[in-house]
């Protein structure tokens, strides 16, 4: 399981906020935790698994892909706020994110 | 009210200029769009010269395109999207006001070109950078178009062919408004090594000649590169917003000759059928016809067979027809060539000037029509029609009106 801190939110946001300010060309004043990535920002979905990636390294996850896509599917992912959620739990329980 | 389908924007890019204005004036001067080519190093190859569209090409784009969606396409996606961005803001279209439902996106797409010309080309996004659909999906995207956006592919007669079915869908109601048209590059190693396989490019290494449609030494086609868009749109809607409405696409025809992959029908049949058929279809006499937009490829069959087919069609009028070559200046854009040909046979018809087939010095004793050598001429024109065939025997016809 990967080691949650006091910082450890506020590290993820500030990665995600970044994450999506650069990619999609947005002012990372306009980003909040209720933008919706895909009519807000014009984001995609493989900026999702970019994420994660990023998030993997960072953090030495052990997790695969197949198992946060089955999270996803029962727990979708609209905003940048669910999006650091989703990405707190997997930091969290790893692979067990599909038992939550 | 007759409901015919109008023109109420377009746009090109070609290797002569990145956009319908400049493309159109280096037309009108007669200009040679064709180089050795630089995309990438031609050596070994047979054929050393094509047509390129401006290096700044990247540059333009870049005002354009986001940098996720750069990172996601081809220079030849880009083109199609950039090109349909400035045609949307020429014919000042405002979507709000439109039912996104019935508007729509058919483009004529080959390949979107991911090939090892592609700079930065990496196996990221190969998926998403090689899907031919994705021209039309992004164009569909920006505009959050509702209505089908899909791809027409018929080699060189692709883009000729999703203007028919544009029309198609305004004709009968289930559209107000089609943004049409494609882009295309075949400017890459693996392709020109291909073509020449097949002995249909030209191997004159002089970019100042190996162009040469309807001369007597026409050794082949040019490979050239670009896009066109138009904006095809119901009179009632064009009307209905005060649009400027350039020109009337009055009917066309699509044809399979069901010959030979390659090789066109003996003596030109399959193209005659192809000319007739549109003219009924648009309801037009051989004598109204003012000016042909020819597909004039620079290949030995295509220029004899497409000359008499006119021949047969228009018969002693054949010989007072303008008939000119656009490839002569921009090379064969393949998958393009249809809509950027129409764009050229519509500014033909808007401002009464017959653009020229450039390169014909020495003309072929056998094609003996009006090929508008060397130099534009003013010409009053009432309707013109563009060629557009291909390998597989793809034949259309488009027939275009002045608007009145």
């Amino acid at each position: 399981m990967g080691q949650i801190t006091a910082n450890t939110r506020a590290e993820v946001k500030e990665i995600v906020y970044s994450f999506f300010s650069e990619e999609c060309e947005t002012d990372i004043s306009r980003i909040h935790d209720d933008t919706n990535i895909i009519s807000d920002l014009e984001g995609d979905s493989l900026m999702f698994l970019e994420l994660i990636e990023i998030f993997k390294k960072k953090y030495n996850l052990s997790i695969e892909l197949k198992t946060i896509a089955k999270y996803i599917v029962k727990h979708p992912v609209e905003t940048i706020g669910q999006l650091i959620d989703t990405q707190m739990l997997m930091i969290e329980h790893e692979n067990n994110i599909v038992n939550l | 009210m007759s409901n015919k389908v109008v023109i109420t924007g377009m746009n090109m890019i070609t290797s002569l200029g990145l956009d319908l204005r400049s493309g159109w004036e280096n037309m009108v001067a007669g200009k040679n769009g064709v180089k050795r080519i630089t995309l990438f190093d031609p050596v070994g190859l047979q054929t050393q010269v094509a047509a390129q569209v401006p290096d700044t090409f990247e540059e333009y784009a870049a005002g354009h395109v986001k940098k996720r969606m750069a990172e996601q396409t081809t220079r030849v996606t880009k083109m199609g999207y950039v090109c349909a961005k400035d045609a949307v803001q020429q014919a000042a279209i405002d979507f709000e006001s439109f039912n996104r439902s019935r508007c729509a996106v058919i483009l004529g797409v080959v390949s979107t070109a991911n090939s090892s010309a592609e700079k930065g080309t990496t196996p990221k996004n190969t998926i998403l950078k090689s899907m031919s659909n994705a021209m039309s999906a992004w164009i569909s995207l920006e505009y959050k178009l509702r209505g089908p956006n899909f791809t027409v592919t018929s080699a060189c007669a692709s883009s000729a062919y999703a203007l028919g079915i544009a029309y198609d869908r305004i004709i009968s109601g289930a559209a107000d408004l089609v943004i049409t048209g494609g882009a295309d590059s075949i400017i890459n190693r693996e392709e020109i090594e291909g073509f020449n396989e097949l002995y249909a490019l030209s191997v004159n290494p002089d970019p100042e000649k190996a162009c040469c449609p309807f001369s007597r030494d026409r050794d082949g086609f040019v490979v050239g590169e670009g896009a066109g868009i138009m904006i095809l749109e119901s009179e009632a809607s064009a009307l209905r917003r005060k649009a400027k409405i350039f020109a009337e696409l009055a009917g066309y025809a699509m044809t399979s000759e069901a010959y030979n992959i390659m090789a066109p029908m003996k003596d030109g049949q399959g193209i005659s059928e192809t000319l007739e058929a549109a003219l009924q279809h648009a309801g037009v006499s051989p004598v109204e016809v003012d000016y042909i937009n020819a597909h004039g490829t620079s290949t030995t069959l295509n220029d004899k067979y497409e000359t008499m087919a006119i021949k047969k069609v228009f018969g002693e009028r054949a010989y007072k027809i303008p008939v000119s070559s656009t490839k002569s200046m921009i090379g064969h854009t393949v998958g393009a060539a249809g809509v950027i040909e129409a764009v050229v046979t519509v500014m033909s018809l808007v401002n009464d000037i017959v653009t020229p087939t450039i390169h014909l010095d020495i003309p072929d004793p056998e094609l003996d029509l009006d090929f508008v050598p060397g130099r534009s001429r003013k010409h009053v024109i009432r309707c013109a029609l563009s060629n557009s065939f291909a390998f597989g025997g793809h034949n259309a016809t488009l027939v275009f009106k002045k608007y009145v």
